[in-house]
């Protein structure tokens, strides 16, 4: 596959913001608000905690590319997905009725933090939402360039989990947080730099703050972190059972 | 969007199903062809009452070396898989590990053990030993025994989109071929029966108090089942059906409700006759989605109508198997490519009397006719579609 152009990016951290070590990993970027301003008030009370972190670095991500929102595909990433809301529907299965909040029943589908960007944009076109435990991020972005290659223009992707909720808590906590990223088949006048197809290989380990090491889509924000650096790097995109995943990132000219 | 890789036919080289009809092609074609339901009375400890379809047949357990992946989950999805092991160590042979891609489509993966681990926890104080949230609940679980299973070295990654999950899974593997990351992908898709699903459709009173009737006048819901589909698609190769097109579109409208006018429906169709570079008046028989609930059925036919006409003749099989849920997609596939395969369109149960506001033609009495092209839909939460052209080989 040709390589794909970077023209916007976005972050969401909640509770990182002014962090020093976050600032360091991420140059020039500030963290979006995860108050997911970009959904209607009506949606934002409904959505969940991940759905609003999807809302804020689309459109902070979407803002940088000039992108339209209502029009660009969304290829989503997430390993553990709305896991908090599954497990809470869980607590609710020994209430009075033994039912959960209906509410909570559609927002526990992977694809919830999707479908609300959807909603909220008007976007009846394509998107997408993918797990790959570790992979995710190679996963995703494979899915991504193969949709370039299909139908050219833009793609949105956005990679993002939050932890599980007690009982089912990681050995490993790390911050819920995410990222998003817009992918592009020519390299315009936005573009912060190139991303080649992923491919299985090592790559060298990469410095992240907080935890984000632990986290499920740790290589979404080593490749973000080396697109912000503006120098070539080979990024690794996690791992599954085979081996490693890696990309290779250049500048922008 | 443009559609350079339009009229791209790609052969499905072999297929395999399992649910409450059978656990093999054989089983669930013949139950189709003798018009007989595998719904029945849910045997779960509930507080509501419905019909399920339940896996019919026995589910081995794991191989000892994957003991730790083992879910209701999992054990379906060797189990139905077995169907297609020669097909798919041949494609490993032909292409090599590394060229085949797992592309698999569910909903709530290995939730169930999940579910029955915080039970236990309820009542021990403790999550039961063994339990592996990364093995048995998460979807990477299962893409796990698939990859160890066949030996496929490639991409592998879920496709979880509620209920269209694994019709969309076909379209990433006409992706992945078209694009030269691999020459063959393992698609399909796998769901079991659990509490999430039953008593949360039970939330949104969706659920039939018994088998569902779609399109029918008098239809009050969906039935819930479980079972899997597995698709191979190749680059080239033998197979008597051929992948023409796969649509995919939004509703933009709401989380649990269809568009009004099933636009997102629609747009779907429109988008797989285009990849297809076929005329909508080629398509004679639609596996439709069909859940049987009030506002979907109305909703589809009115989108088929204004789409393809009143020419096809139009079945939903999920008042034989249950809404499958995340593998719906997959299983609807195979059995429009068995109605290709068969020339045999099987009833939709419990049809009569139709609702006099569906103007398309639904097939009340199984119908053997040719079918030459069959498009397949499935619809989800979040107003997500997919619509899937599959085509006999000429």
């Amino acid at each position: 596959m040709s390589p794909a152009y970077v023209s916007g990016v976005g972050l969401c951290a909640p509770r990182q913001g002014g962090n020093a070590s976050w600032s360091a990993a991420f140059p020039g970027l500030t963290p979006s608000d995860p108050s997911g301003e970009l959904l209607p008030p009506v949606l934002r009370r409904r959505a969940s905690s991940l759905a609003r972190m999807a809302a804020a670095v689309a459109g902070q991500a979407a803002q940088q590319a000039g992108l339209d929102l209502s029009r660009v595909p969304l290829v989503l990433g997430s390993a553990y997905g709305e896991i908090v809301a599954a497990v809470e529907m869980m607590r609710e299965f020994d209430g009075p009725t033994g039912l959960p909040s209906p509410t909570r029943f559609h927002n526990s589908v992977h694809n919830a933090s999707a479908a609300y960007l959807s909603i909220a944009t008007g976007n009846h076109g394509f998107n997408t939402a993918l797990a790959a435990g570790r992979a995710t991020p190679a996963a995703t972005l494979l899915e991504a360039m193969a949709l370039l290659g299909e139908y050219g223009g833009d793609a949105l992707v956005v990679m993002l989990d939050e932890p599980p909720a007690e009982p089912f808590a990681l050995a490993d906590p790390y911050p819920p947080a995410a990222i998003a990223i817009c992918l592009s088949t020519s390299p315009g006048p936005r573009a912060l730099a190139a991303v080649s197809e992923p491919r299985r290989g090592p790559a060298p380990i990469v410095e992240l703050p907080d935890g984000l090491a632990f986290h499920p889509c740790a290589g979404a924000f080593a490749l973000l972190a080396a697109i912000l650096s503006r120098r070539p790097a080979t990024v690794g995109l996690g791992a599954d059972g085979v081996g490693p995943w890696s990309v290779d990132v250049a500048p922008a000219a | 969007m443009s559609d350079p890789h339009r009229s791209v036919a790609l052969p499905v080289t072999g297929f395999a199903v399992g649910n409450a009809l059978g656990a093999n092609v054989q089983e669930v074609a013949r139950a189709l062809e003798e018009g007989r339901s595998g719904l029945e009375s849910c045997p779960w400890d509930l507080p509501f009452e419905t019909v399920c379809g339940v896996f019919r047949g026995p589910l081995e357990a794991l191989p000892r070396s994957l003991a730790a992946f083992d879910t209701r989950l999992a054990r379906m999805a060797l189990t139905i898989l077995s169907g297609l092991d020669d097909e798919v160590a041949r494609a490993v042979r032909r292409w090599g590990r590394d060229r085949l891609a797992l592309v698999i489509g569910t909903s709530t993966g290995g939730i169930l053990e999940t579910e029955l681990a915080y039970q236990a926890r309820t009542v021990t104080g403790s999550l039961p030993e063994g339990f592996d949230l990364d093995r048995q609940h998460a979807f990477h679980g299962v893409l796990d025994v698939l990859r160890a299973h066949t030996g496929a070295t490639g991409p592998a990654y879920v496709v979880s989109t509620a209920c269209s999950s694994s019709g969309k899974v076909l379209a990433s593997a006409r992706r992945l071929i078209a694009a030269g990351v691999v020459d063959a992908v393992l698609t399909g898709g796998v769901d079991t029966l659990c509490h999430t699903t039953l008593r949360g459709f039970e939330s949104l009173q969706a659920l039939s108090r018994r088998a569902c009737r779609p399109f029918s006048a008098d239809r009050d819901g969906l039935s819930i089942g479980e079972g899997g589909a597995f698709l191979l698609i190749e680059r080239e190769g033998e197979g008597r059906v051929l992948l023409r097109g796969v649509g995919e579109s939004s509703d933009a409208f709401h989380m649990s409700h269809p568009h009004p006018d099933g636009l997102g429906a629609r747009l779907a169709m429109e988008a797989a006759l285009r990849q297809a570079g076929i005329e909508a008046s080629s398509v004679d028989h639609v596996n439709a989605h069909g859940t049987g609930t009030v506002a979907n059925d109305v909703v589809e036919a009115s989108a088929i109508a204004s789409v393809l006409g009143r020419g096809a003749l139009v079945t939903s099989t999920k008042c034989y198997t249950g809404h499958l849920l995340g593998a719906a997609g997959a299983t609807e596939a195979v059995l429009a490519a068995l109605a290709i395969e068969r020339g045999f369109v099987p009833a939709t149960l419990g049809a009569a009397p139709l609702d006099p506001r569906i103007e398309i033609d639904v097939c009340v009495k199984g119908a053997k006719r040719p079918v030459r092209t069959a498009m397949s839909n499935s619809f989800a939460f979040g107003g997500s579609n997919v619509s899937i052209l599959l085509g006999a080989r000429t």
